[in-house]
């Protein structure tokens, strides 16, 4: 088993195509996104217990009490907990494994993800069946946020080995997937749970051992699914460009363990933490936001949110439902649309776009909702939702660029540390600053001002950090005689033998 | 810019383009029934 894994074994054969790297990685990309709509179950999993209410714990119950309770249903706010979790152990697991990753090749990085992911699921599930919260929290957010990170980052070095002419088509195929996963997910998990559950069960537990068995088996797939170029492969008619071309496009190799130490890595680690942080705040706060700014006006009635009735409440909460979806949609389009774009304008100036776009459509959603415009305020978080997908999908690309190909995978899963730093970032910055404003009387639809000034402020920070970005120093290069010793390290002799 | 050279090791087999399509539909289906579940939630907002 230990060799069908091995680096070596997967060494593609000449004739090989390498358009079906793609689809594998997003068979994983997929199967890992559907972490972002995991709240799918959290309104079943609070009645878990009750089945139609939930039985709440009594007042007087203790935190570690209520873990271990069997007799009252979980708050919604706990359940919340495996989403933090996913987002942490994702940049942390990518930043400890990236170095094991780039040593044993993505194939077994991908089948020990499928493992996490999907074993992840059926620890989840015997958690529903005994009711111990803390089953979940390390099933799915430890061990399958472990599985996130390792999934996520095992192709991309793989992808742009293959697509040296296309880095950023290449890894926005497959960080598409990860945006695109909660879309097959969601709707998924709706379908099974309706299917599995009976008058004594919310369906939850079945739903979580069939995901887990069905992501298991599409990861494998995607896993097995993985090649690697023969060292020194290029794609038929291509050439790389010549060294004096660009400047930002480095043929030479940094080291992991030097790429830290660069100013180039923390400059990327600032740009990739602002968009995210900004993005993150917006997606967490779309339905409501659009609710809140619109009221009555999204349904063609006058007065605010809090004046309208019950059933009115529903049709408008439809409507942000329907925004947050639309989002998605815009999400998962950037990915490819912005990575493919990069190859032609450039990592730093796709940057720049994004930065500069950034500030101007943050700064414009408040004067959107004062001229009571729906269309234009959707149209302008759509756009934004692009640049937030983008980002994620152009980093590893520019990566590429500025430190070369040998490493990126590992250096990639330490710039996701980022992405945990923003996930907390994003929300508490948002949360906090609309609690900040009501407490202070200002009313609801004008609540969110402040907090897009404060977004754009975040993209200042990334504007500068990306215009701060030059080539690598000379120091931090590998020598000729270093590289020979970590290819020798890698297998690549093998490989070449073989 | 880049100049071509002929590299037929690196050319893929004609045959292989068939795998490639059905690997391309296999991911491809999912994608595109979760588009379209996104879709019809998505319509209300322009009802």
């Amino acid at each position: 088993m230990a060799g069908l894994l091995a680096k070596e074994r997967i060494i593609a054969a000449p004739g090989f195509n390498r358009w079906l790297v793609p689809p594998a990685a997003l068979a994983i990309h997929l199967s890992i996104g559907m972490a972002y709509g995991f709240s799918v179950f959290w309104l079943p999993l609070s009645r878990a217990i009750g089945i139609t209410q939930p039985v709440v714990c009594p007042a007087d119950m203790g935190f570690f009490a209520r873990m271990f309770a069997t007799t009252c249903d979980w708050k919604i706010s706990t359940l919340g907990w495996m989403y933090t979790l996913f987002f942490v152990f994702l940049g942390s697991s990518a930043a400890v494994f990236g170095r094991w990753l780039e040593r044993e090749g993505p194939r077994k990085a991908g089948v020990v993800a499928a493992f996490c992911w999907g074993g992840g699921f059926l620890l989840s599930a015997l958690g529903v069946h005994l009711h111990q919260i803390w089953m979940l929290w390390l099933g799915s957010g430890v061990i399958g946020g472990c599985g996130l990170g390792l999934g996520y980052i095992s192709p991309v070095s793989t992808l742009i080995k293959w697509f040296p002419d296309r880095r950023g088509m290449a890894t926005g195929m497959a960080i598409m997937g990860f945006g695109g996963g909660a879309m097959i997910g969601s709707p998924l998990a709706n379908l099974l749970m309706n299917h599995f559950k009976t008058p004594t069960s919310v369906g939850v537990l079945e739903t979580f051992v069939a995901m887990g068995a069905i992501y298991f088996v599409a990861m494998l797939c995607g896993a097995f699914g993985y090649r690697l170029p023969p060292p020194e492969w290029k794609p038929a008619g291509w050439t790389p460009p010549a060294p004096q071309g660009n400047a930002m496009i480095t043929q030479r190799q940094v080291h992991v363990s030097q790429a830290w130490r660069t100013p180039q890595f923390w400059l990327l680690w600032a740009v990739l933490c602002m968009n995210v942080s900004a993005g993150i705040g917006v997606i967490g706060m779309s339905s409501p936001m659009l609710q809140e700014v619109f009221g009555g006006k999204l349904i063609g009635i006058a007065g605010a949110l809090k004046d309208l009735a019950e059933d009115q409440r529903a049709q408008v909460a439809t409507i942000g439902a329907g925004f947050a979806a639309l989002l998605s949609l815009f999400n998962i389009a950037g990915r490819i649309f912005w990575a493919s774009l990069s190859d032609y304008l450039g990592r730093k100036r796709t940057y720049f776009v994004f930065f500069s776009l950034g500030i101007v459509l943050y700064s414009l959603a408040p004067f959107a909702g004062r001229i009571e415009s729906v269309p234009l305020f959707v149209a302008i978080f759509c756009v934004i939702l692009t640049m937030y997908g983008g980002g994620f999908a152009t980093v590893p690309a520019y990566l590429a660029d500025l430190f070369g190909t040998l490493h990126v995978g590992a250096i990639h899963g330490r710039l996701l540390t980022a992405w945990s730093m923003a996930g907390i970032l994003g929300p508490v910055l948002v949360n906090y600053i609309r609690e900040f404003q009501i407490a202070r009387g200002v009313p609801n639809a004008q609540a969110y001002n402040t907090t897009m000034y404060i977004l754009a402020a975040l993209l200042v920070i990334g504007f500068f950090s990306n215009l701060a970005v030059k080539p690598v120093a000379e120091r931090y290069y590998m020598t000729d005689a270093e590289l020979a010793t970590e290819r020798q390290l890698a297998h690549e002799a093998a490989a070449r033998k073989g | 810019m880049t100049t071509p050279v002929m590299n037929d090791a690196s050319r893929p087999n004609p045959g292989s383009w068939a795998l490639v399509a059905v690997a391309w539909i296999l991911v491809g289906i999912p994608l595109a029934w979760g588009i379209y579940k996104t879709l019809q939630t998505a319509v209300v907002l322009f009802r």
